[in-house]
């Protein structure tokens, strides 16, 4: 099979691609071993070829599959995207988060009882730390302070009422000394009977005392507007 | 890895995780198309979205029996790069590809030297000056043939001429590049 130049250069491609028949093949082969031009021409070429097909894809940018997603998927995403949102809802429905929600609000009701604050009043101030030391400062104060005139109160009553009884007791001790008078009666030999005429009770009393010791040195030790 | 064309079968049906399959697989091919064509990364970018917005609106005309859905793909891909390439020409007449901005290879081999990473990167460069001198009819047909390494059968469905047409710009267009790059100097061989 004749070849020349002109072939050569017209069948390139084809000879590099493998889309030649054998003779065609052979006919380009033997041209090109014994032509310089196109045995130059042959090898240029097939570098461009080889380099071109070598070549590493680029890489694309950073981003671009969201915003090709973003401006194909885009309205049903958005839409996804508040329901997403939302998605925590069904949440509250459940035990667990009941119980914490009731956890967390007795804590923050103790909170503000300590601290001294009323949720539907707080101000900004209110919440700068110095503030809340001395709220919760005074509450403290308060708090022992209405203890205390408890406990003084207590001592009152429980020492009117050891009173009353120190008076109910005396009264009956009266009455025997009447019977006393007369010669026949003899003297109590029980013991018991002979403790009822006693004054009596100095466990009542002497508890009333403890008591009072308790609380009056407690009290004493706050200033009386706090008290 | 399920096929383009079930993929494709999905997002017909409204099935979102499905496009988002398609995009991920192809977005590298389209934008290494409308890169190597413009020699711009930014005008690449632009165009690999309305690629796909393109392709999105019209999934439904796809035909499986008209060739791969790659192929397809490439088909308004190519398409898209005519029209833009039509509606900026005056722009180009006063542009200049110094300008661009060169794009960084995508390493493939982990234990490359830096100096042979930096040479990839010029000669990259270079031919992507060479490939922008040749009239688009060439620099397309070397691109999907020597870059996108498609079949003549498939570079004859996305350009749409007849299957010599197709081997005639091939075969125009390396010796076309061979000698805008031997003008620059470089020798690819």
């Amino acid at each position: 099979m004749n070849w020349n130049c002109a072939q050569t250069e017209e069948r390139l491609s084809d000879f590099l691609d493998g889309l030649m028949s054998p003779e065609e093949t052979a006919a380009f082969s033997a041209h090109a071993e014994s032509c310089v031009d196109c045995s130059r021409l042959l090898r240029q070429i097939a570098g461009v070829v080889n380099r071109m097909q070598a070549l590493e894809q680029v890489q694309e940018p950073h981003g671009l599959i969201r915003k090709i997603l973003d401006s194909t998927l885009g309205a049903s995403e958005q839409k996804q995207g508040w329901k997403r949102w939302f998605n925590w809802s069904p949440s509250l429905l459940t035990p667990r988060f009941a119980m914490g929600a009731v956890t967390v609000a007795v804590l923050l009701v103790i909170v503000f009882a300590a601290v001294g604050l009323t949720p539907g009043k707080i101000k900004r101030a209110d919440l700068r730390p110095m503030n809340l030391a001395r709220s919760a400062n005074r509450q403290a104060h308060l708090a022992y302070a209405r203890s205390a005139k408890f406990l003084n109160d207590l001592r009152v009553v429980y020492e009117i009422q050891s009173a009353i009884q120190r008076t109910q007791d005396q009264s009956p001790s009266i009455a025997p000394e009447q019977p006393q008078s007369r010669p026949d009666s003899a003297p109590p030999s029980n013991p018991q009977e002979k403790s009822q005429t006693e004054p009596r009770p100095r466990s009542q009393l002497k508890s009333g005392t403890m008591l009072a010791w308790i609380v009056v040195p407690s009290a004493a030790s706050f200033p009386r507007s706090a008290r | 890895m399920e096929p383009d064309a079930q993929l494709v079968q999905q997002c017909l049906q409204g099935d979102g995780p499905a496009w988002e399959e398609l995009v991920q697989r192809h977005t590298r091919r389209v934008f290494n198309l409308c890169y190597r064509f413009t020699g711009n990364s930014a005008e690449a970018e632009d165009l690999s979205q309305e690629v796909f917005l393109r392709i999105y609106k019209t999934l439904s005309s796809y035909r499986p029996a008209f060739g791969g859905f790659p192929t397809w793909l490439t088909s308004v891909t190519r398409n898209l790069l005519v029209d833009h390439y039509r509606r900026t020409r005056r722009d180009r007449m006063t542009d200049s590809l110094d300008d661009v901005m060169p794009v960084l290879e995508e390493k493939r081999s982990s234990g490359r030297m830096p100096d042979k990473l930096a040479q990839a990167a010029e000669l990259s460069i270079q031919l992507q000056r060479a490939l922008a001198r040749l009239s688009p009819e060439l620099r397309e047909a070397v691109i999907l043939r020597d870059l996108q390494q498609l079949e003549y059968n498939e570079i004859q469905v996305v350009l749409q001429v007849p299957e010599g047409t197709v081997k005639s710009r091939i075969n125009r267009g390396r010796i076309e590049l061979a000698r805008v790059l031997d003008e620059m100097g470089v020798r690819p061989d």
